[in-house]
């Protein structure tokens, strides 16, 4: 199809698009939800109670859940977890020992439901279910309220950029939907959120067993007032609703039409783009202008982060696959060395004299130098000394390169600061990570940090902020913007996160 | 914060990032082309990855020789119409031994001429990674499926040797001996698929549209004579009716619906109304319990 077919094409759509009923209409977003908790907290019952109770399940599906004569424990209802079966090993075994994913529409959402293992066996599979996460459903057992597990989650999550989080208080039913029980388990919640870098962190009691506050009010906890889980997760931003952001293009490959066509082709990973931009390429320092923005349905005049296009510009300045586009005054680091946290991923140990590549977004990297230099405790969130690493641990590196690959700081753009180590013979995903630093210079970098402290940023740039939930999100931004500014100009800076929304709760400090 | 972006978008442009990395990261690609309602959007989501160039891989089909008529002559326009390369593989040994899906069982009959013809034809051109429309919506133990699915030699899955997958990192440097299924739709659902082709005016075998065709009724389900091939059992009989397919596959393993809908916009609008999952009527997942999961360790997709 032409160019011009295609536009033909979406005025078509756009005309179908105004007659057809509701459900054949596009839905307004996705968002991804990861389900964190043990078999015991009724994970899988909670989130088969939302596919029951929220949505369109095919009768067959339903069917099959009567059918089985399968009750959920403690209760004359369906067994709900049905829904989430896998693969038969697991389901003999009758634990989920891998990530399993799960779509359903709301009348207006897509939900994609990311199901992982909880216990500290499966660190590995949670993280990377994370990663893909916009909200994070943390379950706990009423009877048992916030576990050293809970704080293993929350501390993975916040390791991954999971800056959502609902606590799903379950089985009040067996706490006789005491007030004083989740008022006390939200308590704790806080506390434990409090040295995270969240956006949003809200405890909800429910049942889901009985459905309360799952996809319906709770007649039985009259003394609550939020909003029910399903109420709760409507109201999150989808994924690409995010506006601003500093820009960041990794190329993926080079098309070419066969003519004068040479077209960059990659996902926008951040902030926006368009025709007339000066952009740059972030290890050689070349700028040129943006002249066409092509996709099959047309030419556009700008794009934002998360849609897929190919950028031609005025003058070829010799970039390829691996290289990240960015403007000329915020620039990712040039980055010869690194500092990350890496969740181990491998059934087989690190290695000091094994063969590694680093994988960026779009980059592949020979790794010279690879260094563990300690071991994180996610229940107590220390660190301790370690130049050993095995599977599921969490380990604090440093990383040497063959050569300049460009990397940001994952706290303040998220997808170019992530990272995954690659043996480099069996080309197996040894591990999964954030770069926490990165250093334009071959020696150590992190070293000699200048602190965006919490205290200069609240009595200076963001002065005018509150402690809301969205004031916090734009405080993180304006910090972030700084700090990218100040390590454009080669300043090595960190900045101390601000805390957390404050609702008129104590916060427990 | 702006307004959420429409789903479709988003799952159109995240197919697009998979499509260009493996495109960048595989050194001879191939779409294994079933000719059906996924591999049309496939298709269409590959042609959009690599606009305006055309995509850089060929097309596959593995031809069992039981696929319907019309199946067949879409796919040939499809290819033609696009300028695409098309690579036709049929499992000749298999053919030889006479193997068929009526007088065979569905699991010897698709091991044969689907998935040894798959891997015959994968080894015959060295393709190192095969893009497939499967998506983790359609069955249990695609729920848990990678976007690069990983094979060991004899293009066997393991499902505990799967790589982790984070963020939007694609890791598709391969080990010795290993090749790579590529499922860019993973996150795509039914629904979708159909919504996308309303949307995007896509072009589909005219078998997805209500019309009279001769039908057999057999174990309960609709199947329709499309050649002489297969015949009326004792007691039964052929019978014009009004039916249409929600999934295309070999003819006398595909079950037909009986319905109304004539034209596109019905047949999405019956399919969001669905009152059962699309594999019902596909056979072969009757076969044994757990059968979707076997026929991926031995390499069916």
């Amino acid at each position: 199809m032409t160019a011009q077919a295609a536009l033909k094409t979406s005025t078509l759509h756009a005309a179908t698009a105004a007659s057809a009923p509701a459900a054949l209409r596009d839905l307004n977003g996705i968002v991804h939800l990861l389900t964190c908790g043990s078999v015991d907290d009724g994970k899988s019952t909670l989130i088969g109670r939302l596919l029951w109770d929220a949505s369109d399940l095919y009768e067959d599906q339903r069917e099959n859940v009567r059918r089985s004569g399968r009750k959920a424990a403690d209760s004359d209802l369906p067994d709900f977890s049905m829904l989430l079966d896998g693969l038969v090993a697991e389901r003999e075994q009758g634990i989920t020992i891998d990530i399993a994913w799960k779509y359903f529409d709301t009348e207006t959402r897509r939900f994609v439901i990311i199901d992982s293992p909880g216990h500290e066996q499966y660190t590995r599979n949670m993280a990377s279910g994370a990663s893909f996460a916009d909200v994070a459903i943390l379950l706990v057992d009423a009877r048992a309220g916030v576990k050293k597990q809970t704080k293993r989650h929350a501390a993975i999550l916040d390791l991954v950029g999971v800056k959502r989080v609902v606590l799903a208080v379950n089985k009040m039913d067996l706490v006789g939907y005491s007030e004083d029980v989740f008022r006390k388990i939200e308590a704790d919640f806080r506390t434990l959120c409090w040295k995270f870098g969240f956006w949003d962190a809200t405890a909800i009691p429910l049942s889901a067993v009985y459905g309360d506050n799952v996809s319906t009010k709770s007649s039985a906890m009259p003394w609550y007032t939020g909003p029910h889980l399903l109420e709760h997760l409507e109201k999150a931003p989808s994924r690409g609703s995010a506006e601003g952001g500093t820009f960041r293009f990794p190329v993926q490959t080079v098309l070419r039409d066969g003519q004068d066509f040479r077209g960059l082709a990659g996902t926008i990973s951040s902030g926006s783009v368009a025709v007339g931009d000066s952009v740059t390429d972030a290890l050689s320092g070349r700028s040129a202008k943006v002249v066409r923005i092509a996709t099959m349905n047309g030419d556009l005049k700008s794009a934002t982060s998360g849609q897929a296009i190919a950028l031609q510009l005025d003058v070829d300045i010799d970039v390829s696959r691996g290289a990240v586009l960015s403007t000329s005054e915020m620039r990712p680091v040039a980055a010869q060395t690194v500092e990350a946290r890496l969740v181990w991923l491998s059934e087989t140990a690190f290695d000091p004299r094994a063969g590694y590549l680093l994988r960026t977004v779009t980059d592949l990297v020979p790794i010279s130098s690879f260094e563990i230099k300690a071991l994180l405790d996610l229940e107590t969130m220390s660190s301790h000394p370690s130049t050993k690493c095995g599977v599921n641990d969490i380990a604090v590196a440093r990383i040497s390169l063959g050569r300049s690959a460009a990397i940001d700081v994952f706290s303040e753009i998220s997808e170019t600061g992530t990272l995954m180590i690659v043996d480099a013979i069996t080309g197996a995903s040894m591990a999964g990570g954030v770069a926490t630093a990165d250093n334009a210079k071959s020696d150590a970098p992190g070293d000699g940090h200048f602190i965006l402290t919490r205290e200069m940023l609240a009595n200076g740039l963001c002065r005018d902020l509150s402690l809301s939930a969205n004031d916090r999100e734009e405080f993180m931004r304006r910090a972030n913007e700084a700090a990218i500014l100040l390590r454009a100009a080669g300043v090595s800076v960190a900045i101390e996160p601000p805390p957390l929304v404050d609702d008129g709760m104590d916060p427990g400090l | 914060m702006t307004a959420s972006p429409s789903h479709l978008d988003l799952l159109e442009a995240e197919s697009i990032h998979i499509f260009r990395e493996a495109a960048a990261q595989f050194r001879k690609p191939v779409l294994m082309y079933s000719i059906g309602k996924d591999s049309t959007v496939l298709l269409h989501l590959a042609r959009k990855a690599f606009f305006p160039q055309k995509p850089p891989f060929p097309l596959l089909h593995v031809d069992t020789t039981w696929k319907f008529r019309d199946m067949i002559a879409f796919r040939d326009k499809t290819a033609r119409d696009f300028g695409l390369d098309l690579i036709v593989h049929k499992n000749q040994e298999g053919l030889k031994q006479g193997i068929n899906p009526i007088d065979y069982s569905p699991s010897i009959y698709t091991d044969v001429l689907k998935t040894q013809g798959l891997k015959q034809a994968l080894d015959k051109y060295g393709f190192d990674a095969a893009f497939g429309g499967a998506r983790r919506d359609e069955e249990a133990s695609r729920a848990k499926e990678r976007v690069f699915s990983f094979r060991a030699a004899g293009h066997r899955w393991d499902p505990r040797k799967q790589r982790p997958e984070m963020w939007r990192l694609l890791n598709g440097r391969l080990g010795m001996g290993e090749s790579v299924r590529v499922f860019p739709m993973s996150n795509w659902t039914e629904k979708d698929v159909w919504r996308y082709i309303l949307r995007e005016k896509l072009d589909v075998v005219p078998l997805y549209l209500a019309k009279d065709r001769p039908t057999i009724e057999r174990n309960g389900q609709l199947l329709m004579q499309d050649d002489e091939r297969l015949q009326p059992k004792e007691g039964e009989k052929v019978v014009m009716r009004k039916i249409r397919f929600r999934t295309l596959g070999c003819y006398p393993l595909t079950a037909a619906v009986a319905s109304d809908a004539e034209d596109l916009e019905s047949v999405v609008a019956e399919t969001i109304n669905a009152q059962t999952s699309e594999r019902v009527g596909r056979l072969i997942d009757h076969d044994q319990s757990g059968a979707m999961e076997k026929k991926k360790q031995e390499g069916y997709f």
